[in-house]
């Protein structure tokens, strides 16, 4: 497999099986007097799926609760890895799959900025760098210097998508967390979006909201029990998803 | 060398990591991180009240001895106690994103080393004012500890990825830390010994790094270059199988836990 040096997402032959347990053997004894007769079941959520990504390409998953979308954009960030296939990713890459990860409810919004910002893989100098423009987009105010605990359930989603938007990453992956806060933030994460789109960075988005995946992305896949469906122009691919879905 | 790399690049979140470790810990107590310290030192107090004179044990400057003793151990098992459960700990940052999963038993070692060289500061304190008093040779004492390091972070690499998929590990540790606990000369002299059977005794990696503790702060010597050479390639051949068993098993962390 030859590195082109244009894309920055490779999947190439990608299967992946979870094993579905109904009793889990988690000790040592039942692991030994259960090692044979295994009450796994096996589940191929993937299966055998290629696709390239290009730099600066902005492509949205689509497809029902279940077909593997989210599994995908898991093996894409080295959560989980391929039963078999393999993925190559090209650039610094950051996901927000679920937001806050790493938050601390005891320490205050700046605090946990750090903490953030530093298992996305940021140094010290480069959080200070962005420590104003986090503040700033997420319109935390005064409150930054609060607990996080006392947070509502939307000023923590400000704080931890800002953080998460502004790393400054080459691939962006994103999972269904454009409903984020009041109309206001949604729209204002849109346009940072844009910008982003502008700005040749590769986003990668799962989400239901077609019409945003509309106005935002130019190509949609279409995931259906784990194959590709289809693949290509945006408006065209949710077209006949939609047709589907009726 | 890729692994290098990745510490390089997440080196703030190794940093924030091992804080953490060293405050969490104790988080909430009264006494706070000063508990690392007197937790060995009453251990000792115990050891001291009973051996002399329940067991009749005659070794000069026994209090010295068992500090000597103790302090590395209690560097050791901390750090096997933490390293083994701390990727179950952090089940929730590791199902949500991904950074290089050493980072977390590293922290741990890391965090167990600092605390162990700060509370060398105490052996020195009984050296000094134990009538033993201290020569250049205790300068070494960080070079052991790096061995020791070493050797501690291989076993809880191994250790934390195993625990993932066997829970029964932990237990099974916790009962081998507390045999190795009497076959490590810690609270009696391996010269108790008869030569014959002393070898087996020598096997053992932490006899080799507590005896040359001893060395460098009790008997004012070099320790024993065999011996060191011997921690050195046992420290690197387990730090060499646990980095191999932690890279073919963190695949499945997330799924398992």
């Amino acid at each position: 497999m030859k590195k082109n040096e244009d894309c920055a997402i490779k999947v190439h032959k990608v299967t992946k099986k979870f094993k579905v347990y109904y009793d889990k053997p988690n000790t040592l004894k039942e692991r030994l007097c259960f090692w044979k007769s295994s009450n796994a079941e096996e589940r191929t959520v993937l299966k055998d799926i290629s696709l390239d990504i290009n730099k600066g390409e902005v492509v949205a998953l689509i497809g029902t609760n279940g077909s593997g979308k989210s599994t995908l954009l898991k093996l894409m960030t080295k959560i989980i890895y391929p039963t078999s296939g393999k993925i190559i990713t090209n650039g610094k890459l950051t996901s927000l799959l679920e937001l806050g990860a790493g938050f601390h409810d005891d320490f205050t919004g700046r605090e946990n900025i750090y903490f953030n910002a530093s298992i996305f893989g940021l140094t010290k100098n480069e959080i200070e760098d962005k420590m104003e423009d986090i503040i700033a987009f997420s319109e935390l105010g005064e409150f930054i210097d609060n607990p996080v605990r006392t947070y509502s359930s939307g000023m923590y989603m400000r704080l931890a998508f800002s953080v998460a938007i502004n790393v400054n990453a080459d691939i962006l992956l994103i999972d269904e967390i454009l409903a984020v806060g009041d109309q206001h933030f949604q729209d204002k994460c849109f346009k940072k979006l844009h910008e982003l789109k502008d700005s040749d960075k590769t986003i990668v988005i799962v989400s239901h909201n077609l019409r945003s995946v509309r106005q935002l992305c130019k190509r949609a896949i279409w995931i259906k029990d784990g194959v590709i469906k289809i693949d290509g122009e945006a408006n065209k691919v949710i077209d006949q998803y939609l047709e589907e879905c009726k | 060398m890729q692994l290098i790399q990745n510490l390089y690049q997440y080196r703030e979140l190794l940093k924030s990591n091992v804080k953490k470790e060293i405050r969490g810990k104790y988080k909430g107590s009264f006494l706070g991180v000063l508990w690392s310290f007197i937790n060995p030192l009453l251990q000792v107090a115990v050891y001291a009240i009973v051996f002399p004179y329940i067991m009749r044990v005659q070794t000069d400057h026994y209090l010295q001895y068992l500090i000597i003793g103790i302090i590395p151990w209690t560097f050791f098992t901390t750090v096997i106690n933490q390293g083994m459960i701390v990727v179950r700990m952090n089940a929730g940052i590791i199902k949500k994103v991904y950074f290089p999963r050493e980072i977390l038993p590293i922290s741990v070692a890391i965090s167990g080393l600092v605390n162990f060289m700060i509370s060398c500061i105490i052996i020195l304190l009984f050296c000094l004012f134990g009538g033993i008093g201290i020569t250049w040779h205790f300068l070494l004492f960080p070079l052991i500890g790096i061995i020791q390091f070493l050797f501690s972070l291989g076993l809880i690499l191994a250790l934390s990825a195993i625990n993932i998929y066997v829970k029964d590990t932990e237990y099974i540790v916790q009962f081998i830390l507390n045999l190795l606990f009497y076959a490590t000369p810690i609270l009696y002299s391996s010269t108790l010994f008869p030569e014959k059977i002393r070898w087996v005794l020598q096997l053992n990696p932490m006899t080799e790094i507590i005896d040359a503790y001893r060395s460098v702060f009790m008997y004012h010597q070099l320790p024993s270059l065999e011996g060191i050479i011997y921690v050195l390639l046992i420290a690197l051949l387990i730090l060499f199988i646990g980095l191999a068993i932690f890279r073919k098993l963190e695949k499945g962390f997330a799924e398992e836990l």
